[in-house]
């Protein structure tokens, strides 16, 4: 029977296991144990001495290469990471993933992509481990881990909230009745036998709950609880010293993190916050559906929330910092990147007033006071204009995410393509732009505009 | 339908006596009339007076949005005579709680709103220009609707019902609700809606595990796929064929208005084929969005609003703004008309 700490290093037998082994003095010492079993797996490709972990630490950064390889690495073989799946590496593989989680927690920032990438593997390992059991074990084991994450035999709704507004699950996909969740296949035809007329409901019940419900709910449980747990540990880290092997294997994992993405994806950046601080001219064609309805003009109704709260802080930041919400937590101002307010006087303000004129009416001929809120979503508190002086009197704002969009100012949101992989304009626009780089179809603009640019790259480098 | 054609027929009775002389602004004299002699703190419903000092409240004395905010009351006597003195042209109350109402300060939980208001329904039966007794009874049926799946599919209680004057206000007090952020809201939002076009493809999730199945959503007659098909359902039969909606084009809308029929005997399967599958899905995405555009959905997210006060009056259009206490059949031209509308004939 395989551990339940197999599919939930969090359960008590998983801390148990930590315990009782987990040593962070031996964190990259060579283990003989897990060599063996690395070795010894049946489908493990060995030819290669790089992909054998020698240790727990080895072992926690080969977990995140994994899910980075599969999901970028067209050319990638499971085989190189089969261990991954292998019932004996239990003990190494939980002792692994609590040192990740003390590595990411300690150091690095909860939102950071190190943390998301974590819950995100972690996620997937799950899936791809109970794929690969016999199906009447792994009918037991999710049953077995369900009853010790959910404790009763009615789920309402309401106690995975977290989950639902965290959009790890959505309400649309559960059978929901009377607050319940339906998962027991005998309340299934009980509650709903008379609905089905040509289909039989046992059958139904297969098909749209069956186990594959329960493997959902199981899986992202499991994920949130990771996430709480990484931030159970910063809370209590301020009280006591990290230690070194932790330091040491966080920075390897962003470090190998960091290598993975940018080769894998010009979009993630070289990563690092240089790397990303990047300012270039606006690509209009770069901007999403939103964006560029608001700059011909809204209508009254919308107006005062798409000039002064979208497009403002839209403008600004892809102007000066598209890379913010890579870099979350980062205390930035506008004038960190353009010293003498010249960007914004001169390009961020001129268009967002542009915009605010093609309105129907013009937004200033009876609200000129939006002006002003337009200054103090800058930053720059509440005053007509934009001055150094009065920085910091209030906040710069981030663009709002498509989801807040979508319910403030409906009229906006004309969805494209593109639009489908993001959740924010100011990723899409990150996006679009790369792509249209790789594509070199605005190349020659991109370049030119980087070298007409001049002062914006001195302002950066002051 | 909630209402029979007997009382739609009583309604447009009531509409040949009132239309002309209601829905129009209320004078200074008859605000004066209503909060001084109507008004009374007994029909302030139990929700609102419970914790009120909790509450920040708005008035608007001139009939150009609520400026005078941050307000606070001890209890219904200091409401009271503050309605009296000061006959407000509209009242509002806050659906959020806070330990420091007066500065909004320190916030401690919110009501989860529906706002429903009949003049901005994306489909709706009526040419009026403002509400009248269909596009009002229509915004009813509407919030019915959203009840019961709020009730019978998500299990949430304590929902109040309100008149708000020109359309409907669902106010949820439930506990667990009620100290969620805006992202909670907005999920269930988009279940009880129909937001969301339903998924098509069932089975397991992992790639690899097993076959999976598409089905459409008219296919499933339990869980997010009823309510969506139901929420449908009610859109296209109340289509007139003006209607301009994303996604469905010109002939497409004149193509699902021919063969709505079919859907009184719930023949999905026909109709989808005499649209065809490629305009079915064109069609099923507009009607997602019409379902969000039926509810102003940034009241719902929003954890700091203000809405009218239940007993206030709405000056606009002079109706009382009232709790619906039998929400089957609830008629605002029987119970939230003030009495000095009556006296204007």
């Amino acid at each position: 029977m395989v551990l339940l700490s197999f599919i939930n290093p969090l359960s008590e037998e998983g801390q148990e296991i930590v315990k009782e082994k987990g040593d962070l003095e031996s964190v990259f010492s060579s283990n003989d144990e897990l060599i063996y079993i690395v070795t010894h797996d049946k489908r493990q490709n060995i030819d290669d001495d790089s992909l054998i972990p020698e240790s727990y630490g080895d072992l926690a950064i080969k977990r995140i290469q994994w899910y980075i390889e599969r999901k970028n690495n067209k050319d990638f073989n499971n085989d190189d990471y089969s261990y991954l799946f292998n019932e004996e590496i239990t003990e190494a593989d939980v002792i692994s993933f609590h040192l990740i989680s003390q590595a990411i927690a300690t150091k690095l920032n909860p939102n950071s992509r190190e943390a998301r990438f974590f819950v995100e593997s972690q996620g997937k390992i799950i899936e791809e481990r109970l794929v690969k059991l016999p199906e009447q074990e792994r009918k037991e084991i999710v049953n077995r881990i369900l009853n010790q994450l959910i404790f009763q035999e009615n789920i309402n709704w309401k106690f995975l909230k977290e989950l639902v507004a965290s959009k790890k699950i959505s309400l649309t996909d559960l059978v929901l009745d009377e607050g319940n969740i339906i998962l027991d296949k005998e309340d299934f035809i009980n509650r709903f036998g008379d609905k089905f007329k040509d289909r039989a409901p046992d059958r139904m019940y297969e098909i749209i709950i069956g186990d594959s419900i329960k493997e959902l709910i199981l899986t992202k449980m499991i994920m949130q609880n990771t996430e709480n747990y990484l931030q159970k540990i910063r809370e209590m880290s301020s009280k006591i010293e990290v230690h070194p092997a932790i330091s040491e294997l966080s920075e390897k994992i962003a470090q190998s993190i960091s290598e993975l993405t940018s080769k894998y994806s010009g979009f993630y950046g070289v990563g690092g916050s240089e790397g990303s601080m990047k300012i270039g001219k606006l690509i209009k064609e770069a901007f999403p559906p939103c964006i560029a309805t608001t700059v011909e003009g809204v209508s009254s109704g919308g107006r005062n929330d798409a000039i002064v709260l979208l497009l403002t802080s839209f403008v600004s930041y892809a102007r000066l910092y598209p890379a913010i919400f890579r870099n979350e937590g980062v205390d930035v101002k506008v004038s960190d990147i353009d010293p003498n307010l010249t960007i914004t006087l001169n390009e961020i303000l001129p268009l967002i007033y542009e915009a605010a004129d093609n309105c129907s009416p013009p937004l200033f001929d009876d609200q000129p006071q939006e002006k002003i809120n337009i200054t103090s979503k800058l930053g720059f508190g509440m005053y007509e204009n934009p001055e150094l002086d009065h920085e910091g009197e209030t906040t710069w704002y981030t663009p709002m995410s498509c989801e807040k969009i979508k319910m403030h100012l409906p009229q906006l949101c004309r969805p494209d393509k593109l639009c489908a992989k993001i959740g924010n304009p100011l990723s899409y626009y990150s996006r679009a732009k790369w792509l249209m780089e790789k594509e070199g179809k605005s190349a020659n603009s991109i370049n030119s505009n980087n070298n007409s640019n001049g002062d914006s790259k001195n302002n950066n480098n002051q | 339908m909630i209402l029979g054609i007997s009382s739609k027929n009583s309604y447009t009775y009531l509409w040949h006596i009132y239309g002309d002389i209601i829905f129009k602004t209320a004078t200074l004299e008859e605000r004066r009339r209503y909060y001084r002699e109507e008004w009374s703190e007994k029909d302030l419903p139990k929700f609102i007076t419970d914790e009120l000092r909790m509450r920040e409240f708005g008035f608007d004395h001139l009939g150009h949005g609520p400026n005078d905010r941050y307000k606070v009351f001890k209890g219904k006597d200091s409401l009271r005579r503050f309605l009296r003195y000061k006959t407000p042209f509209a009242a509002y109350i806050s659906v959020a709680f806070y330990n420091n109402p007066r500065r909004r300060g320190d916030w401690l939980k919110s009501e989860y709103v529906f706002d429903v208001d009949a003049k901005d329904l994306p489909i709706r039966s009526c040419d009026c220009d403002g509400v009248c007794e269909i596009c009002l009874s229509e915004a009813l049926e509407i919030v019915n609707n959203m009840i019961d799946t709020l009730e019978g599919d998500l299990g949430i209680k304590k929902i109040h019902l309100i008149y708000s004057g020109r359309g409907y206000h669902i106010r949820i007090l439930d506990d667990e609700i009620m100290d969620s952020d805006s992202e909670l809201r907005s999920e269930i939002l988009k279940y009880v809606a129909g937001a969301e076009v339903p998924k098509l493809k069932y089975g397991n999730i992992s790639e690899g595990s097993g076959s999976s199945y598409n089905f459409e959503h008219f296919s499933i007659p339990i869980a997010y796929p009823k309510v969506f098909t139901k929420r449908i359902k009610y859109n296209i039969q109340h289509l007139k064929g003006n209607e301009e909606i994303d996604d469905i084009n010109k002939n497409l809308l004149k193509d699902i208005i021919k063969n709505r029929d079919l859907l009184d005997d719930d023949q999905w399967g026909i109709f989808r084929s005499k649209i065809g599958p490629r305009r079915y899905k064109n069609m099923v995405t507009g009607m997602a969005r019409v379902n969000l555009a039926t509810i102003d959905a940034k009241v719902s997210i929003d954890l700091k609003r203000i809405l009218r006060l239940p007993t206030s009056l709405h000056s606009k259009v002079s109706m009382k703004c009232v709790e619906v206490k039998d929400r089957e059949w609830f008629d605002p031209f029987k119970s939230a008309v003030p009495k000095f509308v009556e006296e204007r004939k």
